[in-house]
């Protein structure tokens, strides 16, 4: 994609990322030619269904990929060197935990239950920074201080189970950032916890990403934590990034049918008294060569090239992209849905 | 914490009490014929009668029961009527158990150390070439009878290195086989059992978070799986260690070493009842203990475990 | 015409992105015709999901794929017909009669290997070969009726057990109870009491070994009968026994044979270690731990050595291949691995 139109450096860049797994004997491909540009310092959100590709894009950040998977082809740049391509655990430990760091969805499983939170902190000091001993305790005690956990000295010395599910993010989060990494990604981090909690996690984060200069990707399906959070949305169908742009431009003028279909089927945008949108059919099985665009079978307003050829990038404006035919100008003009339309609406009205 | 512990104990108590009670009251089963000993031919019948009177086994069971009770709590486990006529068991059983204890706790430490090692190596290596050969042991060591392969080693070492086949004091060449011989069947266990426990704990979401620290598989495993093995490990050390006292059965028995285990043997082909009781309320109450010990064990070792501490959960 | 396509051409490329000149000159020769609305196939959308999944056939598929446990299944199947069979082959001698030559009387004791006797004879005359199959089958009958009975009942107690959550504590305490008793202790206690026999032996195994399997079911049950899609059936009113047996059963499968096939070499084992402290079946009833402790009365002197080794083989290698096969299909039958 193209360069103009953004102020600051690109950290990562993706380039037709493709993912396989070996599966009962059959080969998946669960990612399908993905690029993507990661700008400094900003907020990506990642959105879309379960088995869309989310966490498999982003494991490949860190050489996590389960056991049967691995990198077909494409390349991940990252301070001039190509992630896709590593081969051994040594290159990755330079990596995990010290220039890319992960927040998981589920903190209850997270720690180790058996070793105190301040050892785990602690640990991942020692690793990456030379800390030992009563350094690394104290440094401990600053970034505990940091997430905002209170009393750290005692709270060094207690074990998780003596946490709640938001002072063990807390945590989670404290470990992933101890090291200053470049990118943070937080796969679903609030999906496990209360709704309450949620927004002080989500807080937390976007404290830390201004005092610590953190690029974060997000993974969420859930579009509220998006609105909060994102500077820029990555909508991603069936393995594939189907449209990409700020967050109002994808909110507001979203221009992909799946986009539009996601997007409708918030139940904010439910009108009273009529029944609530939910999209048709299924998502396509990943073992099969998909042809055409991915989302054509479940798409009512589908055109015929649809179903033939998979479309390339359009550009809506120097910074917003989606890959559909629609947009194509031979193609027959095709009307978004009414919620999607009230919402462009709106977005005009509050311009002006 | 204490109430769990004053509570554990009391289940233990009640435990014991049943257990033994139970096996009590099987022994009880008994034919009395076997109760007349080597010469009960030539008894009339008033003397077999008194025999039996005297051991107290024509009064009512309820009567029985508090008897023994009162009798075990005071320490007396009845007298031998085959063996060693007239002699307490304790006094019998005393001698051999430190036999038994000796050779089970070499044989402990070795099964420990290199059943657990091996676990280790063969999960860190899953796969390949020791992983399967450490698979193959273990399988074979199950599968076959334990008679099988303590006679076959009986048989064979003994002849390849030409050391005497029977265990003797003075000759610590004899004590080898049988140590190695018991520790064969604690390797396989616990190296199976380390192994397993590694690679299940490969999967578990903590280790993920630890990987992506930045941390080398070898680092997890040694610093977070390993540590993390020995917690469910130790509820079953107590009762290994005091299963030590009882003795190998066979073992004691092929290379003829005076243990708990070849005393058992004999009191049950030569049909000592008393004897065979004593020692079968000592195998229960050492098994009671055991698992009580473990139980209590794992308290102390798990942080968990640990209920309703101040401060607490927030 | 050449400059309106041109304009054509400019005003696409300026929208395309990731494709190559040729790539975007060729898109932009696409007609019009191919930017109308398609036809919606609303079956279509419905068909595209995933599941090809079957469980019995993932099992199937690992377990075939393993050369070896195929070989054993065969080898053992062949084995166990061999053994029921072996009585009707011709030229078959009998088990307990004493062999001697017609023309001395003298009789053939400790005749090493031959053309008659093909494994020789023990030192009363009797042949080894028949000896051996007819132990083979009492251990095997020994060991069949075991997992028969420990499955029965097992199973039985296990699924109530688990199922009905008033009796749980009930049997915990029993289990526990059962549990501190030193099991070979327990055998050879009930052995003891009740004299040695056939029946002895089954009723003992028995006893000791229906309550691992009933713990074993009571913890899978617990797993599944709070699952979702159980919850579901009890709402709508299906009756307990159906929903065990059809939705919990078909996972235990699996279990079920895995126990049943270790349930063989245990059995062998236990006898054999019975028969050796002096439990075991009469010498009338020919068995693997018979033999095996005949011959090692004898192991010492090098010429009868053969009369150890014939049941030790024959022991070693059932159990060893009971328990591989075991093995092999709980590995097949473990959803983990069906991933591969």
């Amino acid at each position: 994609m193209s360069d103009s139109g953004r102020t600051s450096e690109t950290i990562l860049r993706v380039e037709d990322l493709v993912v396989k797994f070996g599966l009962r004997g059959q080969v998946l491909t669960a990612l399908r030619g993905v690029s993507l540009d990661l700008r400094e310092g900003e907020s990506l959100a990642i959105v879309g269904e379960s088995g869309a590709g989310k966490s498999v894009f982003t494991k490949c950040f860190l050489g996590m990929l389960d056991a049967n998977g691995w990198v077909d082809s494409g390349s991940i740049m990252f301070e001039g060197q190509d992630l896709a391509k590593f081969t051994t655990e040594k290159e990755w430990l330079r990596i995990r935990g010290k220039k890319i760091a992960m927040v998981f969805q589920d903190p209850m499983t997270s720690l180790n239950p058996l070793r105190t939170v301040g050892s785990q902190i602690s640990e991942v000091l020692g690793l990456h920074e030379g800390l030992r001993g009563d350094d690394a305790k104290s440094r401990t005690y600053e970034i505990l201080d940091q997430v905002g956990i209170n009393d750290p000295e005692m709270r060094y010395r207690q074990y998780p189970h003596e946490f709640s599910g938001g002072m063990r993010q807390r945590v989670v989060i404290a470990i992933a950032v101890a090291c200053n990494p470049k990118i943070l990604i937080c796969d679903e981090p609030t999906t496990a916890l209360d709704v309450t909690i949620q927004a002080q996690i989500l807080d937390l984060v976007k404290r830390l990403q201004e005092q610590l200069g953190l690029t974060i990707i997000y993974i969420t399906h859930d579009l509220g934590v998006v609105a909060n959070v994102a500077d820029t949305v990555a909508v991603m169908y069936a393995g594939d990034v189907v449209e990409y742009g700020s967050a109002e431009e994808v909110f507001y003028d979203p221009r992909h049918p799946y986009t539009w279909a996601l997007l409708s089927s918030l139940p904010q945008l439910g009108i009273k008294g009529q029944p609530l949108y939910s999209i048709r059919g299924t998502p396509p099985s990943l073992f099969a060569d998909i042809k055409g665009d991915a989302f054509a079978p479940r798409n009512p307003n589908a055109l015929a090239i649809d179903l033939m050829e998979r479309p390339p990038y359009y550009k809506v404006t120097p910074t917003h992209y989606a890959r559909t035919w629609l947009l194509d100008p031979r193609a027959t003009p095709i009307e978004p849905p009414e919620a999607i339309k009230a919402m462009r609406a709106k977005y005009k009205r509050d311009a002006q | 914490m204490a109430r769990y512990v004053v509570g554990r104990l009391g289940r233990a108590l009640i435990t014991m009490f049943i257990v033994l009670s139970i096996v009590f009251m099987l022994m009880r089963l008994l034919p009395v014929e076997t109760y007349y000993g080597a010469r009960s031919d030539t008894m009339s019948d008033a003397v077999k009668e008194q025999i039996l009177r005297n051991l107290g086994l024509l009064d009512p069971m309820p009567k029985q029961l508090a008897r023994f009770w009162s009798e075990t709590l005071r320490g007396n486990l009845g007298r031998s009527i085959v063996l060693r006529v007239g002699q307490e068991n304790t006094s019998i059983i005393g001698p051999k158990a430190v036999y038994s204890f000796r050779f089970g706790i070499a044989s402990l430490a070795i099964s420990l150390i290199i059943g657990l090692s091996m676990g280790v190596l063969m999960a860190a290596n899953k796969g390949k070439y020791i992983d399967r050969l450490g698979n193959t042991y273990i399988l074979l060591i199950n599968a076959l009878p334990a008679a099988v392969y303590y006679l076959f080693i009986q048989l064979y070492i003994t002849q390849l290195f030409k050391i005497p086949m029977l265990y003797d004091a003075r000759n610590p060449v004899t004590w080898i086989l049988p140590t190695v011989s018991m520790s064969l069947g604690g390797i396989a266990s616990n190296s199976m059992w380390m192994r397993r426990y590694m690679v299940d704990q490969l999967n578990q979401d903590y280790i993920r978070l630890a990987m992506a620290k930045g941390m080398s598989s070898r680092q997890v495993a040694f610093r977070h799986i390993l540590r993390n093995a020995f917690i469910p490990m130790s509820q079953s050390l107590p009762t290994s260690l005091l299963f030590t006292i009882s003795g190998s059965l066979y073992i004691e028995s092929l290379y003829s070493i005076p243990g708990m285990g070849g005393l058992l043997i004999t009191a049950i082909q030569r049909q000592d009842n008393t004897l065979v009781q004593a020692m079968v309320l000592l195998y229960s109450a050492l098994s009671v203990t055991g698992m009580l010990l473990g139980d209590l064990l794992m308290m102390v070792v798990d942080p968990r475990i640990k209920l309703v501490k101040e401060g607490g959960v927030r | 015409m050449g400059s309106s396509r041109q304009d054509k051409f400019q005003q696409l490329s300026d929208g395309f992105l990731a494709l190559s000149e040729e790539e975007a000159e060729r898109v932009s020769s696409y007609s019009d015709e191919l930017f109308r609305p398609a036809e919606f196939d609303t079956e279509a959308a419905e068909k595209a999901g995933y599941s090809n999944y079957s469980y019995w056939g993932s099992t199937l598929r690992l377990f075939l794929s393993n050369k070896v446990s195929v070989f054993l299944l065969v080898f053992l199947a062949a084995l166990l017909v061999f053994t029921f069979v072996q009585p009707y082959l011709p030229n078959q001698l009998h088990p307990n009669t004493i062999y001697q030559d017609p023309e001395t009387g003298i009789h053939y004791r400790n005749v090493k290997p031959n053309a008659k006797f093909w494994f020789g004879t023990n030192n009363i005359g009797q042949d080894l070969w028949s000896r051996i199959w007819s132990g083979t089958r009492t251990s095997l009958f020994i060991g069949l009726c075991v997992a028969l009975v420990t499955n029965v009942v097992g199973i039985t107690l296990g699924s109530i057990w688990g199922y009905a959550r008033k009796w749980d504590k009930l049997f915990t305490e029993i289990y526990n109870l059962f549990d501190n008793i030193p099991y070979t202790v327990l055998r050879m206690l009930i052995t003891f009491i009740m004299r040695p026999s056939l029946f002895t032996m089954i009723f003992v195994m028995c006893l000791t070994g229906w309550i691992r399997m009933a713990k074993y079911i009571r913890n899978q049950i617990l797993i599944y009968r709070d699952r979702e899609y159980n919850l579901a059936s009890r709402c709508l009113g299906t009756p307990a026994l159906r929903i065990v047996v059809k939705n919990i059963m078909p996972q235990l499968v699996s279990v079920i044979m895995l126990q049943t096939a270790l349930c063989i070499p245990d059995a062998i084992g236990s006898e054999v270690f019975l028969t050796y402290i002096g439990l075991g079946l009469p010498v009338s009833i020919p068995s693997l731990g018979n033999l095996i402790n005949e011959g090692r009365l004898v192991m010492l002197v090098p010429a009868q050595r053969y009369q150890l080794f014939f049941p030790v083989i024959v022991v070693s290698i059932i159990t060893v291949s009971f328990y591989a096969l075991g093995n092999a299909f709980a590995d097949a039958s473990d959803p983990r691995n069906h991933r591969r």
